[in-house]
């Protein structure tokens, strides 16, 4: 899978919860996920700016991460073939059905995996009960 | 593991009981579009993902790529147009417009948010879509029927199971992937089927089912042309021949509620597309797979496929051809398998079937099981609408 990098404009410290939830998200279908946190470049012994944040990004995003950062200089984001990058605002994302729609867009353009399930757990238990009921599974 | 639906995820936007009950309460003081047979049938089946990744009537950016370029505008393949045609009567809606769905009696089957009215080449479209402009061609005909301008706007559907046909076989695709996984099945192959079965297509679900884990029978029976066989009878026939003759833990049987377009080659992948969704790994394609007339070549449906990216199909297309029982093989076969000129070969031409069965004689059991033509000659003695029960045309359509 193509590399990606989602730029998340605006989100200060208290936008971290977003940036965490959009990665949980992705990363339980099974896509590589780095959450650029605010310290995260100097944890990786480079100066806390927002080129080399990009520059960063773009490195693990060519290696087919999925990188969510907030914060990063756009010209340090120079994708060429070998990542994608989607811009999006926090706001946007506090948003469900704008959150869901840019996630939906992502998926069908092959950025990250689709969900890991496609039947709820509760939902799969009644379609059994079903199932059972119109014969085409034997009673337990 | 079972494949992935097309376009990555199912879509479910299906509503019932009490869900179903609020979304057609939310609907008052809404304007309505009434449906015809065919748009109701597409609305079921993407509300319940069997048409994943659409979620609604196509606007125009998916309407002319999947008509020129046979792809969604976001990118997955797909080969037919899925529209709701503006009709004489229905209120001139605009974008951003909360409409309920309704059928010709009125009933709500679902809404739509509208996000687009164009106008569309209807000629164009047919010839693109079902390679003629011929208007004795029922798609082309159909088509002409309508009034050029579509509206475009994802879709909620409602489902009622209590007034459904054949509720015992109704299942949607997420129900269709628990049966699989429940019974252990990785690999499905799907048979898709307008005609009732004969020993010819008992042969080639046989020949699939000897490299799968799993069959899915899974008879058409939205909305047909005039002429073609009862959805009803070709469903008895079913029922009669899997009770004795194939082994109930490795068959499924479920109806598929989609409309024919006789479009061919392109209703073939599109065909084979929607079976993805259902969990199908394979699909069995024959030959003149959903033609009509002389449209389309013996082999069109079967080369299209090999036009597309194995990957971006998703779905294994099996090729199949006429099989018949040779007697001196003593066995079914096709022209791939046996070594025998045709006098040796037990083949009926539809038109005579049709007219023995009108006529009360038993076709050779070697090319339709007794207990499947006694079904087909009970249908045949109806009066109207069962004339041409038991073709032998066609299979695998």
């Amino acid at each position: 899978m193509k590399g990606l990098v989602i730029w998340i404009r605006t989100a200060g410290d208290s936008g971290e919860a977003v940036l965490d939830e959009l990665g949980a998200e992705i990363s339980g279908r099974g896509g590589r996920v780095e959450v650029f946190h605010g310290h995260a470049v100097e944890n990786l012994g480079m100066e806390e700016n927002s080129r080399a944040k990009a520059v960063a990004c773009a490195m693990l995003a060519s290696h087919g991460v999925v990188v969510i950062a907030s914060g990063v200089d756009p010209s340090g984001l120079e994708t060429g073939e070998r990542f994608a990058l989607r811009e999006v605002s926090e706001q946007q994302l506090l948003d469900i059905t704008y959150r869901n729609s840019f996630i939906r867009d992502l998926e069908l353009s092959g950025l990250i995996p689709p969900p890991a399930l496609d039947v709820h757990p509760d939902e799969e238990k009644e379609i059994l009960k079903r199932l059972r009921e119109m014969g085409y599974l034997d009673e337990d | 593991m079972l494949v992935a639906p097309h376009g990555g995820r199912l879509v479910d936007r299906q509503f019932e009981g009490l869900e179903a009950e609020e979304l057609i309460g939310g609907l008052r003081g809404c304007r309505s579009l009434t449906l015809n047979a065919r748009e109701r049938n597409d609305l079921e089946m993407i509300g319940n993902g069997a048409m994943s990744p659409m979620e609604g009537f196509m606007c125009s950016p998916d309407y002319h790529s999947v008509v020129d370029l046979m792809h969604l505008a976001s990118g997955p393949l797909w080969s037919l147009p899925v529209v709701l045609s503006a009709k004489d009567g229905d209120p001139e809606v605009s974008p951003g417009e909360k409409v309920a769905l309704v059928d010709t009696s009125g009933d709500i089957w679902g809404d739509m948010v509208v996000e687009e009215v164009f106008h569309a080449d209807l000629d164009m479209e047919a010839e693109k879509t079902l390679g003629t402009q011929d208007p004795a061609h029922p798609g082309v005909a159909y088509l002409r029927s309508l009034s050029g301008h579509y509206i475009g706007g994802p879709v909620r559907s409602v489902r009622r199971r209590r007034t459904e046909s054949f509720p015992n076989y109704r299942l949607d695709p997420k129900e269709t992937r628990v049966l699989f996984r429940a019974r252990g099945w990785n690999s499905v192959v799907a048979f898709q089927t307008r005609n009732p079965i004969h020993r010819a297509h008992e042969y080639i679900q046989k020949c699939a089912m000897e490299i799968v884990d799993g069959l899915l029978l899974h008879p058409l029976v939205g909305e047909t042309q005039e002429g073609d066989i009862p959805a009803e009878v070709r469903m008895r026939c079913y029922e009669e021949i899997l009770k004795d003759y194939y082994p109930s833990t490795r068959v499924a049987m479920s109806v598929f509620p989609a409309a024919m377009r006789y479009a061919g080659p392109r209703e073939a992948v599109f065909h084979a597309l929607l079976r993805k969704n259902y969990g199908c790994s394979h699909f069995i394609v024959g030959r003149d797979h959903a033609g009509v007339g002389s449209y389309y070549g013996t082999y069109d449906a079967q080369m299209i496929f090999d036009s597309f990216d194995p990957d971006q199909l998703g779905i294994v297309p099996l090729k199949f051809e006429h099989a018949f029982y040779c007697r001196k093989c003593d066995g079914m076969a096709t022209s791939k398998t046996c070594a025998h000129d045709s006098e040796h070969h037990v083949f009926l031409a539809g038109k005579k079937v049709r007219a023995m069965l009108r006529e009360g004689v038993m076709p050779p059991p070697e090319f339709t099981r007794p207990e499947i033509a006694r079904i087909l000659m009970e249908a045949a003695a109806q009066p109207a609408g069962n004339s041409n029960a038991g073709t032998g045309e066609g299979e695998g359509r």
